[in-house]
């Protein structure tokens, strides 16, 4: 009884540790919560902590500026003065879209295919190839910008989908066939002796079993890229640039704030915002994530 | 697997068009699509593309603006991918001479250099010219030395503009005697932290030792230790490190955020009485003070010190530079070097133009009207000393020098410790 009791006192103190942790965490967020739904005068002159002694109360005017298109005024060509919304988001979700989507689907077939190749095919320079790519783990995308853009204008990609997609697939690659690799290689080896004995081709074996198998390590992978294409600003602005046909959310945001940053308080509203889709992605895959945060961790 | 192969055609499928189709459009339009990149954004952009519109109706050339906060770092960046815009509204002249010197830029024709010499003041045609050939065509431009104050709670108080420096010491007293610190202050911007305050020093500068020297500072002709520059710390010292003078003192001039630095003269009563900041504050005011400006807000030039220099002008400017060369990019940089390029934006407001037969008429209130008055008439007008100054320096020690000042290191040891950063 006391041994229960005592284990018991210090899982009380552990939950209350934790949960103080998970409090100063989650402040931060919650004060941006609050600040989105502030007006702006009061965002910019008290703390969101005194939100409740406000007078104006609470207002939906920075999510609704956000979505449909920041205020602005401006005089047009016949001279009159006009109050207008700028460009609202819809076109930029659709953008941001089209960008994560295949840039998350092809270096993930891609890595899975490479590393069940280093995992379990036999071929010259495998040892090499696969230092290689771990090497390349180490190099900073931005390196590659200038040189990659040059060839992209040389071969007329800039400015096109098919150009990002496969600057981020170059980019997400090293990783993904690095993590991938450690977890296919992990997949017992009687599997693949009995499906090479009953005569099944590597083709098969990766389609059939190998990517069937390989389902917590490539949504853990698929989470990790979805978060950094979708949150990405750089490799967006300098492969596809920012005009407004092609620009992705990120651009947007970043360009709502103002010149000066003078409308800094519509981000606390976009952020909130930018992150449903990733939550939407995260909980869908959420059941894999944990299998797979442990893949490649304890190799057999 | 069926299903792999099934969406690695669709992607393919989806690819084919847009790789395709967009080369194809592009081949087709060149010759009547201007691309202008450039670093305002949002409501700013609206409204230069509102101003523009008139020249594509009339032209039927198609001027396509791209606006980016990060801006100065892709513009290198396209440039050197060879990626470069059309043409490009660059914020600071070492970015026009950096790309001047390695040749990518086209020179002022002649027509545009006719322009350029009859719509402007000399001062703006040498600050877009490198090595004496002339690049950069200046549009929006802004001006810094003026002092803002909240005009319902002067007016009550009896306080009066002054326009020399004792007037203003003296305007300074009466106030703390009354009970009001006389300054708002705060230099705070995230990683570019200091640069408001640059701008007090060059201001300063202006004032006690004049354009000539302004300049020997910029080129480093002399040192960042030299008396003129000390001299210029010292004078801002006696307001900034007198906590009778500045609302909150020195650490709330550290830590407060510039756009964040004018409220407190927006308070009931007024905690502050003065904010020395550029035209461009006035979009940070609170929304009810925007909404009624010419009553709410009274702004004046800060006061001259030396005589012999008058009232000084500081403030910068987008100039726009062509990288391509074509007959419709020629026919819209020209049209840009004139006024009525200008006028829409003018009239829509937040926006100084420098042109010298522009209609002050078009400003859509009296204090923007005598901002621009202040710009155009001004004898002495200069660029921001930190803008021209190489980047380490002008971006870099310059800023972190002011916040080691504040912070209580010795004056002497912050400037030689600048100096050694020249490179």
């Amino acid at each position: 009884m006391a041994g229960i009791h005592k284990q018991s006192k210090w899982t009380y103190l552990l939950v209350l540790i934790l949960l103080g942790i998970v409090i100063i965490w989650s402040i931060p967020i919650f004060g941006l919560l609050v600040s989105s739904v502030r007006p702006r005068d009061e965002v910019m002159s008290t703390g969101w902590w005194r939100a409740l002694e406000s007078e104006e109360g609470f207002t939906l005017d920075n999510y609704r500026q956000v979505l449909g298109g920041s205020d602005q005024t401006f005089v047009n060509a016949s001279g009159e003065t006009v109050r207008a919304s700028g460009d609202n988001l819809t076109q930029a979700f659709i953008n941001s879209l089209t960008v994560t989507i295949p840039s998350v689907i092809i270096p993930i077939l891609i890595a899975a295919a490479a590393a069940f190749g280093f995992a379990w095919l036999e071929f010259p320079g495998r040892k090499f190839f696969f230092t290689l790519v771990v090497a390349i783990l180490v190099v900073p995308l931005q390196i590659a910008l200038i040189p990659i853009l040059r060839d992209y204008q040389t071969l007329g990609l800039t400015g096109s989908y098919l150009g990002i997609w496969l600057a981020h697939t170059g980019f997400g690659l090293p990783l993904a066939i690095y993590l991938l690799y450690n977890y296919i290689s992990t997949i017992p080896k009687d599997i693949f002796e009995s499906a090479f004995l009953d005569g099944a081709r590597p083709m098969v074996v990766f389609a059939r079993l190998v990517l069937p198998l390989s389902v917590p390590a490539i949504a853990s992978l698929a989470i990790f890229q979805f978060l950094w294409v979708w949150n990405d600003l750089l490799v967006a602005l300098v492969f596809l640039g920012g005009t407004n046909d092609v620009a992705v959310l990120t651009q947007k945001l970043a360009s709502m704030v103002g010149s000066r940053g003078q409308d800094w308080h519509l981000l606390t509203a976009g952020a909130f915002v930018t992150m449903v889709i990733p939550l939407g992605v995260f909980f869908s895959l959420q059941r894999y994530f944990v299998k797979g945060l442990m893949a490649g961790s304890v190799k057999g | 697997m069926k299903r792999m192969m099934l969406s690695l055609f669709i992607i393919m499928l989806l690819a084919s068009p847009l790789f395709a189709g967009g080369a194809q459009e592009a081949a087709e339009e060149e010759s009547n699509v201007v691309r202008v990149f450039g670093a305002f954004v949002d409501e700013e952009a609206r409204r230069f593309e509102e101003a523009i519109r008139p020249f594509e109706e009339r032209t039927g050339i198609d001027v396509i603006y791209e606006g980016s906060s990060e801006f100065e770092t892709l513009i290198s960046v396209r440039v050197e991918g060879g990626n470069p815009p059309d043409i490009a509204a660059l914020p600071q002249p070492g970015l026009m001479k950096n790309f001047a010197s390695k040749g990518v830029l086209v020179p002022m024709w002649s027509s545009l250099e006719d322009a350029v010499d009859s719509n402007y003041a000399s001062v703006w045609k040498s600050l877009g010219s490198f090595e004496g050939t002339p690049y950069g065509v200046f549009h929006r431009v802004n001006a810094k030395s003026f002092v803002w104050y909240p005009k319902k709670a002067w007016d009550a108080a009896g306080y009066e503009v002054p326009t020399t420096w004792a007037e203003l010491e003296a305007l300074m007293d009466q106030m703390v005697a009354d009970g009001v610190k006389p300054w708002a202050v705060g230099i705070e911007s995230g990683g570019a932290t200091g640069w408001a305050g640059t701008d007090w020093i060059e201001d300063i500068m202006l004032r006690t030792v004049g354009p000539d020297v302004y300049d020997q500072w910029v080129s480093n002709e002399i040192p960042f230790n030299d008396p003129a520059v000390k001299d210029a710390f010292e004078i801002l010292g006696d307001i900034w490190l007198d906590p009778a003078y500045v609302y909150g003192g020195a650490n709330t001039i550290l830590t407060t955020s510039f756009g964040d630095a004018p409220s407190p003269m927006f308070s009931d009563p007024p905690k502050a009485m003065m904010h020395r900041q550029g035209n461009f504050i006035t979009g940070f005011f609170p929304d009810d003070i925007q909404a009624n400006l010419e009553e709410e807000v009274g702004v004046f030039p800060l006061p001259s010190i030396n005589p012999e220099f008058g009232i000084p002008v500081l403030g910068g400017g987008d100039q726009f530079v062509v990288f391509n060369d074509s007959p419709a990019v020629r026919q819209f940089m020209e049209f840009l070097a004139t006024w009525e390029s200008g006028e829409l934006w003018a009239r829509s407001g937040g926006a100084l133009f420098p042109y010298k037969n522009q209609d002050l008429s078009a400003y859509p209130n009296e204090i923007e009207r005598s901002l621009a008055e202040a710009l155009v008439n001004a004898k002495v007008f200069r660029f921001d000393a930190s803008d021209l100054m190489p980047g380490q320096v002008g971006a870099g020690t310059f800023w972190s020098g002011v916040v080691d000042w504040l912070t209580g290191k010795n004056l002497d040891s912050v400037l030689s410790d600048i100096q050694k950063s020249w490179p």
